[in-house]
């Protein structure tokens, strides 16, 4: 392997490991870690690895057929169940999009002391012009590469010095102590959804057809997802320990999201707190362009049209159009002022509801061999695949239940 | 594959993507429309795109056609090549399938760096 391809390959990784981490899983690891200590790590490694085998199946689609996933959810799904799952999907981005500009909101505020509600179209501007002005790549690298301050996280967990012990402990599903089994399971979906969130595979199969994949990127689209996302998935780890740590003996409930980072001042100071606030800043401001993308993303792929970074926005006027629609709506929603973490809660959720129409397209073409001739999903792949099918269609069976009956985890 | 080959047209051709001769992107196959259904061998007269081509998909179909126009029909003599997506033979303008981004790009292109 060449310097060059090593070099692109690493900071590849890098800016999937930054842009792992959302509002999303920020919000349910902190909470769970706070609730169960480190009881649930188990289901972050299983919400990773689900996100690895359906990003890595979606991304080789777009590299050997050059198919986006809301081109395969039409084809497959066909005009009126797709017309649903595009609906049912632009909710969700949306809803997720306004809850991630309402964190981007507060990680201004706690940096400037500015007020919030002035933060908010400020965010909002602030990521429309550079999704705008930047190129694709950069737009990856930029929020990919600051998230990275979310480190700090996993720096704070190793110096809080955790009973590894039981850290290890947590990694075994078993028994659970410190709250009812209702509230567990809503953490356990919670957790999943976080991190096998739809829009990360609209976003990463539409990018890598943006980026122009070939059949020569297939060892990247491996690597990316399997590297990159595994070691995201560390990030969450730290969260929730660092959480399992600090709040949960004092019986702090993190329904704020200034929390995390005050867990990065307590172990590491004034440093410690302002790499925390970059970090979420970059982490959650790259979520908010991704979902709003994503939208666009969906519905030019669902009608047919022009779409993408490549071109240009008054050429692909009905696609940029789309993504600034989908920036107004959500400043909207956070300007009625709902709480973020709130809104998070329920983007989470709902976007489970929306998984299995999101998947199975992606699970059945990978297996087709006409778009895919001997890059067809091997045994692993399909085993992990209906494994996880299962699994989303259980989740989604239970998510809205869980979250009436626990009242959003507060039991 | 050559458009003589077999091709399930459920599965390999409606709600592909049409691609011009330019290689851009210009709508759906929304509908077909086949005639000989009653010989042993039907044959794909024209495609239907967008619009009221709709109105045959289903529920949530009907009432999405009734907020949109009239479809554009594309001969199926139009083809290219049918694979993932479905070439066609000639650019979008001239199919008159080029109405959807020209409408709004006016107000896009109002700003800088568009």
């Amino acid at each position: 392997m060449s310097m060059k391809n090593f070099l692109a390959i690493a900071l590849g990784i890098l800016s999937a490991i930054g842009g792992f981490v959302d509002i999303g899983d920020l919000v349910f690891n902190t909470q769970a870690g706070a609730t169960f200590g480190f009881q649930l790590l188990w289901v972050v490694v299983v919400g990773v690895v689900g996100i690895i085998v359906y990003s890595e199946m979606c991304g080789r689609v777009a590299a050997v057929a050059k198919r986006p996933v809301f081109d395969l959810v039409r084809e497959r799904a066909g005009f009126g169940a797709g017309l649903s799952t595009l609906i049912a999907s632009q909710l969700v981005n949306l809803l997720t999009c306004a809850a991630e500009i309402g964190g981007v909101a507060i990680c201004l505020q706690l940096l400037s002391g500015l007020p919030y509600r002035l933060l908010i179209p400020l965010a909002v501007v602030a990521l429309a012009v550079a999704c705008w002005v930047l190129r694709f790549e950069w737009i990856e690298r930029v929020f990919g590469y600051l998230g990275l301050g979310l480190l700090v996280f996993a720096v704070a967990a190793i110096k809080l010095h955790p009973d590894w012990g039981s850290v290890a402990h947590g990694f075994v599903p078993g028994h659970h102590t410190g709250g009812s089994l209702l509230v567990y399971l809503y953490f356990v979906v919670g957790l999943l959804g976080a991190a096998m969130t739809p829009y990360e595979v609209y976003f990463y199969s539409s990018g890598a057809v943006e980026d122009g994949w070939g059949l020569q990127e297939l060892g990247l689209n491996k690597v990316t997802s399997m590297i990159g996302y595994g070691l995201g998935g560390f990030l969450s780890f730290s969260l929730m320990i660092v959480a399992g740590v600090l709040f949960l003996p004092q019986k702090i409930d993190p329904q704020f999201l200034g929390t995390p980072p005050l867990a990065a001042a307590d172990t590491l100071g004034q440093v410690g707190l302002l790499l925390a606030l970059v970090g979420i800043l970059f982490a959650v401001g790259g979520a908010a362009i991704e979902t709003s993308f994503s939208g666009a993303y969906n519905t030019a792929q669902f009608f047919g049209w022009r779409w993408g970074k490549k071109e240009r926005p008054a050429a692909a006027s009905r696609f940029t159009l789309t993504w600034v629609v989908i920036f107004a709506l959500a400043l909207l929603v956070v300007m009625t002022g709902y709480d973020p973490v709130k809104l998070t809660e329920y983007s989470v959720i709902f976007s489970v509801v929306a998984l299995p129409l999101t998947y199975l397209p992606i699970l059945l073409v990978a297996n087709d061999r006409t778009y895919m001739g001997s890059n067809v999903n091997g045994r692993l792949a399909n085993v992990l695949g209906v494994l996880y099918f299962i699994v989303i269609i259980a989740i989604a069976v239970a998510a809205i239940p869980l979250l009436i009956v626990t009242n959003g985890g507060q039991g | 594959m050559s458009k003589q080959a077999e091709v399930d047209i459920a599965l390999g051709i409606l709600d592909h993507q049409l691609v011009d001769s330019n290689g851009i992107n210009c709508g759906k196959v929304d509908d077909l429309e086949l005639t000989g259904l009653d010989t042993d061998s039907p044959e794909v007269v024209e495609i239907l795109v967008g619009g009221n081509a709709w109105r045959t998909r289903g529920l949530l179909g009907r009432l999405a056609s009734r907020l949109a126009g009239d479809a554009v029909h594309v001969p199926w003599s139009e083809v290219e090549s049918v694979s993932s997506v479905v070439k066609l033979k000639r650019p979008a303008s001239e199919l008159r399938l080029d109405r959807g981004d020209p409408r709004w790009s006016r107000l896009v292109g109002k700003v800088p760096g568009s």
